[in-house]
């Protein structure tokens, strides 16, 4: 059997290339924005989940110090929270420290006031309140600073939530009612990229409220 | 025959796997992000508030076994769970035999024990006072290789037997993903028995995170006339547009109506003027428009706070208010013979052991059917009056007049309702001083109001009691009322010292009350209530 050699040597014709390349190019055009849209998309439910996460932790901080302090207090912009509360463990520096006892719980004292028995951790003042106010309790602000929120405890300052996620806040609205509550809404307006620009979308909101435990007054 | 070689060369196949292939990375980037952050937000978060509510679960328990203390026949910290090296002055520990929660998942531990007695008030040094120490352990589900996000400050190591933690969630929500990062730190809490505590296994062997969060409580005692000037189990109205609850404290001196209304500089007992509370056990709570120096709590009304509350106002706020059983004398004890119209407490007396009415202890006991137009003198030595005790036990009612002299105390336990013209009724004993007892040492009372305690015992319910004082004028009564039992009305224009505990209270007219904080301690505590939350958030 003898190999006939294929003979046909023609290419394509410049119509089918230009028609193929043209398809080609289409095809990958398709291709290319699915993959930046898709990108882009997975890019944004990521940074709503980022801002999330954010918003929550925010929540269980404020609900955590709110919980356990015996006063509660906001600015007048509603902007920042003063929480006071009880200083639990003996820490470096406090009057009653010494070498053995650092890292140690603290007992109470019970004393009687305007508003019933008032239990005390810490036996000394101090003035780390907002403006210098004398108290016996642990200072913790929330503020906030820049695209940033801070907690700020006895002078240690933590970023809670930040901008590294392009988290933009919008409003920390925070209202303390008189039977010991405290009311928090906070809203980010999560980033997107849009042609190369941020654009701000829709703001998600987390609602919140704790009581101020120590603040329950029960009979 | 001829055999055609196709041709093979071609790409398709390749750039398709290679589309495929770029968008899995991209899909599979995100979606390892998108898994962190809702295994963060969905399980892990999930778990450290469970932990929290496990905690107060434990607490709970605890608290429920402190306030049998007052519940007769019942033993506290001897249910299931409960143990001890010492049941009578314990620690005690509780844990919990089986998990709860939805999954089982949660688990709690409390610890119970009584404060040191320095550091409590040396008037409150006979009550227990309990501090309660729960663990709650919430397990965490999920992935986990997918750790927290520490966006914020990523700062080491999450979860270092050290101890050393991120910057963002890690640093508020400490799971244990192999190891107790706390009892490895911190031991029992103070430092001690520090060492490395693996986390439970599954049926597989492997480790299941968990999260623990810590509690402590102060269960006080409740001192049913330590609470403020009016507590009721039931409803409350008033007081009259031109009336006024405030406070004082007799042992620092006679009232004084200008305190409350403050000054710059501010007098030196006014913080003894705000604590005219008002406790209203029900959510029928009727203000008219009568000044309130003192915080008011109810049982599920509406109130809020306005310019005739000048405290805080808690509408959710259960009370209880136990019942005034009723009293005889004890053995050794017996009534002096007949109902007399005037008392006179005889010396050594042999219906009391021989003894001088010196002391509640030593007053001699008297019966009544009815109590009417009775007067009660106490012991003059050299004819001045000494600090005398009385008992009296009304099986009936009570009437006026009543004349109570100066030196006499005297507690009246009646069975029927009290109608009393307050213009009647006198005390003769002055807020602020004192007098000498019987044996010639000084007095410590300096209440007006605690030298008459009335104590009305319960009905059985539906039945209530009725007290009602009436005026014309403005006529003064200084007294105790323990009545948990009666409906408690006021009318017209009265000056009323002292403190009321009662069914409901109604006061229809500008009454002034003003509440004696001496009388606080009167009588013993019949609950506990929790004082004091902390966290430890180490």
């Amino acid at each position: 059997m003898k190999l006939i050699k294929n003979q046909n040597q023609q290419g394509f014709t410049l119509v089918e290339l230009m028609v193929s390349v043209g398809l080609g190019m289409v095809i990958l055009g398709v291709i290319t924005t699915a993959s930046i849209a898709l990108n882009r998309s997975f890019a944004a439910v990521d940074r709503f989940f980022s801002t999330h996460v954010q918003q929550v932790r925010i929540i269980d901080y404020l609900n955590r110090d709110v919980k356990r302090s015996n006063i509660a207090e906001i600015s007048a912009d509603a902007q920042t929270i003063y929480c006071w509360v009880p200083k639990y463990v003996i820490q470096p520096g406090d009057s009653d420290a010494t070498a053995g006892n650092i890292n140690t719980r603290r007992t109470p004292t019970i004393t009687k006031t305007g508003y019933g028995y008032q239990v005390d951790y810490y036996p000394s003042t101090s003035a780390n309140g907002p403006g210098g106010t004398s108290t016996n309790n642990s200072a913790v602000v929330y503020s906030i600073s820049g695209k940033s929120i801070l907690r700020t405890e006895d002078g240690v300052v933590t970023t809670v939530a930040s901008s590294t996620d392009q988290l933009v806040d919008q409003v920390t609205d925070i209202n303390l009612a008189n039977s010991g509550y405290l009311s928090t809404v906070v809203s980010f307006l999560p980033v997107f990229t849009s042609s190369g620009a941020n654009v701000e979308r829709a703001g998600t909101t987390v609602y919140s409220t704790a009581y101020l435990r120590n603040m329950r007054r029960g009979n | 025959m001829k055999t055609y070689v196709q041709n093979e060369d071609g790409s398709a196949i390749i750039c398709a796997m290679g589309t495929i292939l770029i968008l899995s990375i991209i899909g599979a980037n995100v979606l390892m992000n998108c898994t962190t952050r809702y295994n963060v937000t969905s399980k892990q978060v999930s778990a450290w508030r469970n932990a929290l509510a496990a905690a107060e679960a434990g607490a709970d328990i605890a608290y429920a076994e402190t306030r049998k203390t007052f519940t007769p026949g019942a033993t506290p910290f001897t249910g299931t769970g409960w143990s001890s090296p010492d049941s009578s002055v314990g620690p005690w520990t509780y844990t919990m035999p089986t998990p709860i929660g939805g999954s089982g998942n949660l688990l709690a531990t409390a610890t119970v024990d009584t404060l040191p007695v320095n550091n409590l008030l040396p008037v409150d040094r006979g009550y227990r006072y309990y501090r309660i120490r729960s663990i709650g352990t919430s397990r965490v589900s999920g992935l986990r290789r997918t750790g927290m996000d520490d966006t914020p400050a990523r700062v080491g190591a999450s979860f270092g037997l050290a101890g050393a933690r991120g910057g963002g969630d890690s640093l508020v929500r400490k799971i244990d993903f192999n190891f107790d990062h706390f009892i490895a730190t911190y031991g029992d809490g103070d430092g001690n028995n520090k060492r490395v505590v693996s986390v439970p296994t599954d049926a597989n062997g492997q480790p299941m995170a968990q999260v623990s969060r810590r509690i402590e409580l102060v269960a006080v005692p409740i001192l049913p006339t330590g609470r403020g000037a009016i507590t009721t189990s039931g409803s409350f109205y008033g007081p009259g547009s031109a009336g006024v609850i405030d406070s004082f404290n007799s042992n620092n001196g006679p009232y004084d109506p200008t305190v409350a209304q403050g000054g710059n500089p501010l007098p030196q007992f006014y913080s003894d003027s705000r604590d005219g509370n008002v406790i209203c056990g029900g959510s029928s709570f009727t203000s008219l428009t009568g000044e309130i120096y003192g915080n008011v709590t109810t049982n599920g009304a509406t109130l809020r706070t306005d310019r005739y509350i000048y405290g805080t106002v808690d509408n959710n706020v259960p009370v209880v208010v136990s019942p005034q059983p009723a009293v005889t004398p004890p053995p050794s004890r017996v009534y002096e013979a007949g109902s007399p119209a005037t008392i006179n407490p005889p010396l050594n007396n042999p219906n009391c052991g021989g003894n001088s009415p010196d002391s509640w202890a030593n007053a001699p006991w008297y019966l009544y059917s009815q109590l009417k137009d009775v007067t009660i003198n106490p012991v003059a030595v050299n004819s001045t009056p000494r600090e005398t005790y009385v008992n009296i036990v009304v099986n009936g009612d009570i009437k006026t007049n009543l004349t109570i002299n100066k030196g006499a105390n005297v507690r009246i336990y009646f069975t029927g309702n009290a109608d009393i013209k307050v213009s009647n009724f006198s005390n003769g004993n002055v807020d602020g001083s004192a007098l000498l007892n019987i044996d010639g040492t000084t007095s410590t009372n300096h209440s007006a109001s605690a030298h008459v305690q009335f104590y009305g015992v319960s009905p059985t319910a539906p039945a209530t009691q009725t007290i009602n004082l009436d005026a014309n004028g403005k006529p003064t009564i200084e007294a105790l009322w323990y009545v948990p039992g009666a409906d408690f009305i006021s009318k017209g224009n009265i000056m009323m010292y002292g403190v009321v505990v009662c069914k409901s209270f109604y006061e229809n007219g500008d009454c002034y009350f003003h509440y004696d904080k001496a009388l606080a301690n009167m009588l013993p505590p019949n609950d506990y209530r929790i004082a004091s939350y902390v966290e430890d958030i180490r």
